[in-house]
């Protein structure tokens, strides 16, 4: 029996497709639980694309703290605010916004591909050797980069802490 | 037919779950009348009315589906499938013997936890979709919960994971050999079942479908088949569950060998699932505020405090003494 080949570029085109096609219906979509929920999508689709890089750890890891945990806050805060208030918040649109918003993303592509232009053929020296387990990128995080990851634990329990104060000072 | 196809298809794969989640309705309503001195199911046929969940899958298929007024009718009829393949696909990484796993991921565990995570999500949609006031409530409920407790369920877990050295379920179960890790990790045991007791909503943690107060929580509207379909991917959670605390601690398929590896696992599985359901049996509701400061205060501290006792215990070499 012939093994059933996808190949690489279709994937990447339809996880590329979801992406970007929810991506624009999260800021298009007239209700805001749908805008949520397409967000959801786009990290999906991003998950997809760790995977396609064979990093599936962060695949995961994107599912369950984004999918699992950021777009049920943003739920969360969208269903306690009662809706004629959302309704006036949705997606307010005026003109001149999504001009300046068109020119930002024009200079901003035009940047990165500049950048990729210039540094092209020096940027993808080696792929990495084989698969890499998750032990090997603890080792990389721990052994390679302590100083970077003490300095993350740091920011996020001061990110914590001042949470819990603001929490503390509404009463 | 490959070995492969067989695993989707029959063993760990579509036609065992289904039939294991219809035989666990049926034990989960037996076993509760036996605890209470009633009789339960008995007339479907078969030993016991064993039967019964054929006789209720085939009446729910072929009642209405009633959309309640003003429901979105595109999320409400969704969730439900989507509830299902969330709490069927985790499976593909469940070792139920030595050769008996669909997929082998480096990242089993992390791919288990972050199906569960969606649950919460599609939840909370379902509630919010259903346009009335119960399920909302219970649906709330459920969100707090199931994130509260999912933190503790992580870091306890990750006792396991250092002992193990290594994410992948099979590569857990394989270090447990010798020694189950239920005797090195006993306080991420405990941690463990009781978060997953609360993220499977069940008694004393039942908050989201409380009866009494919430009619049935958040699927008070659902009927016919998406009520169907709910009841499958609770159940299927629950065996899922169950299947994670005897990967994790109770030495997933290790037994004497007279007994099949699949065999052993599932024992030991329903013995973990009616461990969780006895308590339905015995215990009443505790409150909200009580169960949020329970896993914020007590199992958030007990299952931090674990992992540096499990490093003591690696570094020490204590672990290495008792055969991990």
């Amino acid at each position: 029996m012939m093994p059933l080949v996808i190949p690489s570029d279709l994937i990447f085109v339809l996880l590329a497709a979801i992406t970007i096609v929810s991506a624009i219906l999260a800021l298009h979509a007239k209700e805001l639980i749908y805008g949520a929920i397409a967000l959801g999508l786009s990290f999906g689709g991003m998950a997809g694309f760790f995977v396609f890089l064979d990093a599936p750890y962060l695949a995961m890891l994107q599912i369950a703290v984004y999918g699992g945990a950021v777009v049920v806050l943003i739920l969360f805060t969208i269903m306690l605010v009662r809706r004629e208030e959302t309704d006036a918040l949705s997606n307010p649109s005026e003109d001149g916004q999504s001009a300046v918003g068109l020119w930002l993303a024009g200079l901003l592509a035009v940047a990165i591909s500049g950048v990729a232009a210039l540094a092209g053929p020096t940027l993808p020296s080696e792929p990495p050797p084989g698969d890499l387990p998750v032990s090997g990128l603890g080792l990389v995080i721990t052994a390679e980069y302590p100083i970077p990851l003490v300095i993350l634990a740091l920011l996020i329990s001061a990110a914590m802490i001042g949470a819990l104060v603001l929490a503390k000072l509404e009463k | 037919m490959s070995h492969t196809f067989i695993e989707i298809i029959i063993f760990p794969g579509f036609l065992h779950l289904t039939l294991v989640t219809a035989f666990l309705t049926w034990y989960e309503r037996k076993l509760l009348a036996r605890i209470q001195l009633r009789i339960g199911p008995l007339y479907a046929g078969g030993p016991g009315g064993i039967l019964q969940p054929m006789a209720d899958g085939v009446k729910l298929i072929f009642k209405e589906v009633i959309l309640p007024y003003r429901a979105d009718s595109i999320l409400f009829l969704t969730v439900p499938l989507v509830l299902v393949f969330l709490a069927a696909l985790p499976f593909a990484v469940i070792p139920f013997g030595q050769n008996w796993v669909i997929a082998n991921l480096d990242v089993g565990i992390v791919f288990v936890f972050a199906n569960t995570a969606m649950f919460p999500l599609m939840i909370i949609l379902f509630a919010w979709a259903s346009n009335s006031k119960f399920p909302f409530l219970g649906g709330l409920r459920s969100l707090f919960q199931q994130v509260v407790y999912e933190i503790p369920m992580w870091i306890s877990a990750l006792s396991v994971v250092m002992l193990a050295g290594s994410m992948s379920l099979v590569d857990i179960v394989n270090a447990q050999e010798k020694m189950w890790f239920i005797v090195p990790a006993f306080f991420a045991f405990i941690v463990f079942f009781i978060s997953i007791m609360a993220e499977l909503e069940r008694l004393p943690f039942d908050l989201p479908e409380a009866e009494p107060e919430l009619v049935a929580g958040w699927f008070t509207e659902s009927s016919g088949a998406i009520f169907m379909l709910q009841f499958l991917a609770l159940y299927m959670k629950l065996y899922l569950m169950s299947a994670l605390v005897t990967v994790l601690f109770l030495g997933g398929w290790w037994g004497p060998a007279f007994i099949p590896q699949p065999v052993w696992f599932i024992i030991k599985t329903l013995i973990v699932t009616t461990c969780i359901i006895i308590p339905r049996g015995v215990f009443a509701r505790i409150r909200m505020d009580m169960l949020i400061k329970i896993g914020w205060t007590r199992l958030l501290v007990i299952s931090l405090a674990n992992v540096f006792l499990t490093v003591l215990l690696i570094t020490s070499g204590l672990a290495a003494a008792m055969g991990i």
